[in-house]
């Protein structure tokens, strides 16, 4: 049994206009020292299965196991007794607190005597680089340094899972960018089981262990940045981690001992690799995804070989690092990123090459 | 195991049970608070209340239930006059009101011109300040042979006095005194309209006044309506004012004269019951009927009630005059007030004289000797109303803002119609309900005046304290009990500190607001019992002698100011503070 354990997470609110399913049947498990990123899109249901870890929701059904123990099935276990730390959207640093008696609340509530809680604070306000700034109240504190007194008071009962709710959404993008390693740094420097709830993919790209996808309070796929990334399991995980060309077709042919599946789409005969764990029967409709950086562009090619098209550039635009272009095959539109040193015009024919290895089978 | 398997047993089927933790101990507290809460006012609200209105309906020969009196009141030409002309003069207080402050407003919230803090601080000033202190000053000021006519004598312009009392000088004075609030909405309607609204009908043509007509006005009418309520159903709580200013025959003033005069006539008490409970009524209607249509047609951050920048203008020469003139002239005659009241409490047998000729401390010499007694009640009576009031207040502002516990709907409805009850209704209802013979004989003791200042003054301390609560993250109170912290000791930690502010500015509102009731008091007090303003009254009615009753109306406004300079000064600007005090009686 993992560390974490989320179990058939059920959650309705009640609005205005009728009952929301906020969180639809979630499980999932997070093992110890595993960070673990809920990744979605705002009203997917992310914070929601996050406040119900803490215990500041309570679900309709469904149950979450902290070490095996339940916190909702044998009598709710309060938020104060779950021996958490969280980190808050807002920060939600106590204004009317110095950093230091913010950072030693928890412990003064869990009778720390002075002296270690005093060790304790200096050693995670230096953890977060936030050493000789004790003394300071919130408000003469800029935004990243009120984020990192809410991380060190997080971090400082050294609790047993680490929550954070969206923590880097209100800072500037210089300052988001350097936290994601800053976080991932510390967390992994204490080997803390930690939940991080975000809709900025490139930031559950950097920090996760795992990710877990969510779509209106599903999981929708759950695995390592690299597998949501190159091995998308539907159309949405697909279109929401990165940009993607979504190919519709129906399935050809499936030839097992190769491991190819041929799909007629809207360019013509595509093969592409079996997906392992989804049988595709033949003549049912899918869609492939192809990343635009996965799509080989050639200038002269003698004969059409398989996977490889005819089209035309229809618009081009240099961005420095690379080469962005919009090719059209027989009036399918496909996004393209090339190297920026390639030669080519706007309304050139040119072929494009998709590997088969790269062309992924999506369930809709 | 069993318990897991029972709570997955209904996990799997329809929506709707979030009863399933219903009964986990923090939940259980919050329907224990809410159930104590409710007793309250179940007891000092609705039974007071209910027991009024069964008996309007009550005949005396008889004993039973009817409409007899309903009929008798509107078959009695007199009593129909008297409906009809409160409704009369309540439709002339909005009109005047309207009209003076839908300018002033405007002035005030747009134009950015020198002093205009203070001439908002000054205009907002009746606010606080009893009505019964202004009516008092206008009647030294404007009566017969008041300083007005006499100096309008002295230089020739006219040979007879004017009589400014009366009605129409009721109407004059009430809508003074109501000018504040409407001003207040109308204020917060102007600056919490998005200044690119206006802007962008400028960029398509429309300037000055069509902006005004066509942009401005239509925003504004949520919050203008909320206003007009306020001021239309002051006629029907106000008995003291018609009374100094000789006005007997409307509503809440032949309730009063009825049921304190003539109680033991029993057609005339029961008449007296009929007027108030068909004043309350008006007072209610208008206000759910205000509300309902607010909930339909709100475009503008109403309810939030904080005052935003708003667009502010630099006007013209011209016009920056005449916003002068208009702005000083409503400065002086709020200025008034206070002024005649401090001349005539330092003076003796002030008449016919445009000013006092003899200067005296005798006045309040003798209050606070052979009158001490008023001060002290009316501090021990406030005090002990605070109290209650702020225990009761905040555990209903937690129960509203942070808790889910059933019937909070109900909680704020029961408060939103308090705002509006008139104290008379509420002092009679008391009368019926605590006296010996029919219900709990409470009022035999002098708690009953107390409990009464915090029935009726609960509301605003509650207001203050729920936009305190509103206005505090919630994820604040989260991070303590992440951190370990239970919801008693969070409450204590990290809400009480955090809501300080708005807890104090309450406090100190609830506190005027106290201090200065008569309404509902004049009906509970018993010998000893008497609190200033019903000092005040007392003397003011025994001896027609003004000097005892300014002096103690001076005191008041004194107290007042202190307090309320205090309550501007932690509570961030008198704006703040105005808005929490607005919506009484």
């Amino acid at each position: 049994m993992s560390f974490v354990e989320v179990q058939d997470l059920v959650k309705h609110f009640r609005t205005k206009y009728g009952v929301v399913t906020a969180v639809d049947h979630v499980s999932f498990g997070i093992d110890k020292g595993e960070l673990v990123t809920l990744l979605g899109p705002s009203g997917c249901g992310k914070t929601t299965t996050l406040r119900c870890i803490a215990g500041l929701e309570r679900p309709d059904s469904g149950d979450v196991l902290i070490e095996g123990r339940p916190m909702f099935g044998q009598g709710f276990v309060p938020p104060s007794r779950r021996n958490i730390g969280m980190v808050f959207q807002n920060y939600a640093v106590w204004p009317h607190m110095t950093v230091a008696a913010n950072v030693a609340y928890g412990l003064k509530i869990a009778r720390v005597p002075r002296a270690l809680r005093m060790q304790r604070v200096r050693e995670v306000l230096e953890l977060v680089g936030l050493a000789g700034l004790e003394e300071r109240y919130p408000a003469q504190l800029s935004g990243g340094q009120q984020q990192r007194v809410a991380l060190a008071r997080a971090l400082v009962r050294q609790p047993k899972v680490l929550l954070l709710d969206e923590p880097l959404s209100n800072l500037d993008a210089k300052l988001r960018e350097k936290m994601r390693f800053e976080i991932r740094r510390i967390v992994k420097q204490l080997g803390i089981t930690a939940v991080y709830v975000t809709h900025d993919q490139a930031e559950a790209m950097v920090l996760s262990d795992r990710i877990a996808v969510m779509e209106s309070g599903r999981i929708v796929q759950m695995g390592s940045p690299k597998e949501i990334y190159h091995r998308p399991a539907t159309r949405f995980v697909a279109d929401f981690i990165g940009t993607t060309n979504i190919l519709e077709g129906r399935v050809e042919q499936v030839n097992k001992e190769q491991g190819l599946v041929s799909v007629i789409t809207e360019i013509g005969r595509t093969l592409c690799r079996l997906p392992n764990p989804i049988p595709v029967p033949t003549d049912t409709s899918v869609c492939l995804s192809v990343r635009p950086e996965d799509v080989e562009v050639l200038t002269h090619c003698s004969e059409l070989q398989t996977n490889t098209y005819q089209g035309r550039v229809v618009e081009r635009a240099y961005l420095g690092h690379l080469l962005y272009l919009f090719i059209s095959v027989g009036g399918t539109q496909l996004r393209v990123q090339c190297h920026p040193r390639l030669q080519v015009e706007e309304g050139q024919e040119v072929y494009v090459y998709l590997d088969p290895e790269r062309c992924v089978i999506l369930t809709s | 195991m069993s318990v897991r398997q029972g709570y997955e047993a209904g996990a799997g089927g329809r929506m709707s049970r979030p009863r399933l933790f219903l009964w986990h101990r923090a939940v259980r507290s919050e329907i224990v608070l809410s159930g104590l809460v409710w007793l309250v006012i179940l007891f000092f609200i609705v039974y007071p209340v209910a027991f009024l209105v069964l008996d309007s309906f009550r005949i005396a020969n008889t004993g039973q239930l009817g409409f007899h009196n309903y009929k008798a009141f509107f078959s009695d030409l007199y009593y129909l006059n008297t409906f009809l002309r409160t409704c009369l003069l309540s439709g002339l207080v909005l009109l005047v009101t309207t009209a003076l402050s839908l300018p002033l407003a405007y002035i005030l919230a747009r134009y950015k011109l020198r002093g205009m803090t203070f001439f908002t601080a000054l205009t907002l000033l009746p606010i606080v300040l009893p009505a019964y202190a202004g009516a008092f000053a206008w009647v030294v000021f404007f009566g017969r042979f008041g300083t007005f006519n006499l100096l309008l004598m002295r230089w020739g312009l006219i040979s007879k006095p004017l009589n400014l009392l009366g009605f129409p000088g009721l109407v004059l004075m009430q809508s003074l005194h109501l000018l504040p609030f409407m001003v207040l909405s109308l204020m917060a309607a102007y600056s919490s309209i998005d200044p690119a609204l206006e802007e962008a009908a400028e960029v398509e043509g429309a300037s000055g006044i069509r902006r005004f007509l066509t942009i401005t006005l239509p925003l504004s009418t949520p919050s203008y309506f909320a206003g007009a309520v306020l001021v239309f159903l002051w006629p029907f709580t106000d008995w003291l004012t018609p009374l100094i200013f000789g006005v007997t025959d409307l509503l809440p003033t032949i309730a009063y004269i009825n049921i304190a005069y003539h109680f033991t006539d029993v057609t005339r008490r029961y008449m007296g019951i009929v007027s108030v409970v068909i004043a309350s009524l008006v007072c209610v209607g208008s206000f759910l009927l205000l509300k309902t249509w607010i909930e339909r047609k709100r475009y503008t951050g109403l309810s939030k009630g904080t005052l935003l920048g708003g667009r502010t203008i630099r006007p013209r020469l011209a016009i920056r005059i005449i916003s002068y003139l208009y702005v000083v002239f409503i400065s002086m005659l709020i200025l008034i007030i206070p002024v005649v009241l401090a001349l005539s409490g330092f003076s003796r047998r002030w008449v016919l004289t445009p000013l006092p000729r003899y200067w005296t401390l005798e006045n309040f010499q003798l209050i606070f000797t052979e009158a001490g007694r008023l001060v002290y009640n009316s501090f021990r009576f406030s005090g002990v109303a605070l109290l209650m009031g702020v225990f009761f207040g905040l555990l209903m502002a937690y129960l509203l803002a942070r808790t889910k516990a059933p019937g909070r709907a109900g909680l704020e409805f029961v408060n939103s119609l308090m705002l509006v009850f008139p104290g008379v209704a509420v002092g009679v209802a008391f009368l019926r309900a605590f006296w010996y013979g029919h219900g709990i004989p409470l009022a035999t003791h002098w708690i009953i005046m107390p409990l009464a200042l915090f029935v009726r003054r609960l509301p605003y301390f509650l207001r203050m304290a729920y936009a305190a609560y509103q206005q505090l993250d919630p994820s604040l109170e989260e991070a303590a009990e992440v951190a370990g912290a239970g919801k008693l000791r969070t409450f204590m930690t990290i809400s009480i500190p955090l809501l300080l502010k708005g807890i104090f500015v309450g406090i100190i509102m609830f506190f005027i607001m106290a201090f200065q009731e008569i309404s509902t008091a004049i009906f509970l007090y018993r010998g000893g019992w008497e609190t200033l303003p019903i000092g005040l009254y007392l003397n003011w009615h025994r001896g027609m002698e003004f000097g005892i009753a300014s002096a103690m109306a001076f005191l008041m406004v004194c107290v007042v100011f202190i307090l309320l300079i205090i309550a501007a000064k932690i509570g961030g600007g008198i704006l703040k503070v105005a808005w929490g005090a607005s919506g009484r009686d």
